[in-house]
């Protein structure tokens, strides 16, 4: 019974233990930077094929690459960096021919050069900004280590709904990944304190409040912002933000 | 004759000037700063700050946060000692700060005993890197060190610590 139960434990894990995919070196960049993303096409249409070729769009339209479904150019044409694994480096700027305030997103997929076979579309994917855009949820510093010192803030000023706009942010919730997808310990609530007219930040060092099962690591995090609000009638009730994630930047 | 005058009035002039203008002596110049003197001994944090290196280039408005009270940070000391007037054993006790610096003893060494600029702290295989930022030398009492982040997929530092420390 024992044996059985071990056995139903580890199939588990085989079926949630999933690689991130597709995966980003670095794992974040700007449209200026040069990125090389690798995609695995296991149980995908494309398993199995000897050549693979980029098709990618984002907010600036197709790529200038995208010339044809039924026949690819050779400047498509991805790596191979493994069995059925494929990437493909880029600088979003050179790509397009585009200046950097112009690109804010991508997708992509893998096909073959005569579209016979094809992945599902992946995306979109952020390239960082190059002008500070202020927004409701933003980290400092803007990449991060899991060794870091690392700050959630919160700006009512660019909340989305009334609530967001309205609430007064009491505490922030923590939610962290591992690099397998699987949550790592228990969320953590931070207390707030006010950083500006409209802000309420708070800070944590992931590594010192959470810890990763054997063999994996710490690969994201989420955040939200928890608060009150006053209703029609007066009365205090909780609200919480919209939630984002971080993915943590791999420090030397 | 007049003429013979006046030439005569003028080479005794730049005869003169020549003559007058002597280079100064130069002063004895005080003893060199022994800088590694002035880093010997126990030295405790008093301010922490953390600096976005990407948002300071792009010249973005939150560029640095001042985190010496978030986290017990000026719990943190270190301790350096001399052999011989040379670079010898270090000591950190973080007490409940976060391990700024996560070696707890060895040995320490510097680029340039004259002029410092960095750092090494060395515990058998291991080793740290830390630059400096000032020297507690003349008006100043202060020891400001420094430790980068630097991203390993582009080589570029994105975060830097700087830290402040008083004499104990």
């Amino acid at each position: 019974m024992k044996k059985l139960l071990y056995l139903i434990l580890f199939i588990s894990a085989g079926l949630f233990a999933k690689a991130q995919n597709p995966s980003f070196s670095p794992a974040t960049f700007t449209a200026e930077d040069q990125v090389t993303l690798t995609f695995d096409v296991t149980g995908t249409p494309m398993a199995g094929s000897s050549e693979a070729y980029i098709w990618l769009w984002g907010n600036a339209g197709d790529s200038p690459l995208n010339t044809s479904w039924t026949n690819s150019p050779d400047a498509a044409r991805m790596t191979a960096a493994g069995t059925n694994k494929w990437s493909f480096t880029f600088t979003g700027t050179v790509l397009y021919g585009l200046p950097p305030a112009s690109l804010s997103n991508f997708n992509f997929l893998v096909k073959k050069k005569d579209g016979s076979a094809q992945t599902s579309n992946q995306g979109p994917f952020n390239f960082d900004p190059l002008v500070f855009t202020p927004t409701m949820l933003r980290v400092f510093p803007g990449k991060v280590g899991a060794d870091d010192v690392v700050t959630v803030n919160f700006d009512k000023a660019y909340g989305v709904t009334a609530n967001e706009q309205r609430m007064t942010p009491t505490t922030a919730t923590i939610t962290m990944v591992d690099d397998a997808g699987n949550n790592v310990g228990s969320p953590l609530n931070l207390t707030v304190r006010k950083t500006g007219e409209t802000i309420w930040s708070a800070s944590y060092i992931p590594s010192v409040s959470f810890t990763p099962s054997t063999g994996r690591k710490l690969f994201k995090f989420k955040y939200k912002f928890n608060g009150t609000v006053l209703d029609p009638g007066g009365a205090t009730i909780t609200v919480t933000s919209s939630e984002t994630e971080v993915t943590f930047t791999t420090m030397q | 004759m007049q003429k013979l005058f006046r030439a005569g009035l003028m080479m005794l002039s730049v005869s003169f000037l020549l003559t007058a203008c002597q280079p100064d002596a130069h002063k004895e110049l005080d003893a060199p700063r022994n800088i590694l003197a002035s880093l010997e001994g126990t030295w405790k944090l008093t301010k922490a700050t953390q600096v976005d290196e990407s948002a300071k280039a792009k010249g973005f408005p939150f560029k640095e946060i001042d985190i010496t009270t978030l986290f017990p940070y000026t719990d943190f000391r270190i301790t350096f000692n001399l052999n011989a007037g040379a670079p010898g054993t270090f000591t950190t006790v973080p007490g409940a700060s976060p391990k700024i610096i996560k070696l707890t003893s060895g040995t320490w060494s510097v680029d340039n005993a004259a002029s410092p600029k960095n750092i090494t702290l060395t515990s058998g295989a291991s080793t740290e890197v830390t630059t400096l930022g000032g020297y507690p030398v003349g008006a100043s009492n202060t020891l400001k060190l420094a430790v980068a982040r630097v991203e390993a997929a582009t080589g570029k530092t994105v975060i830097t610590y700087s830290y402040e420390f008083a004499k104990q």
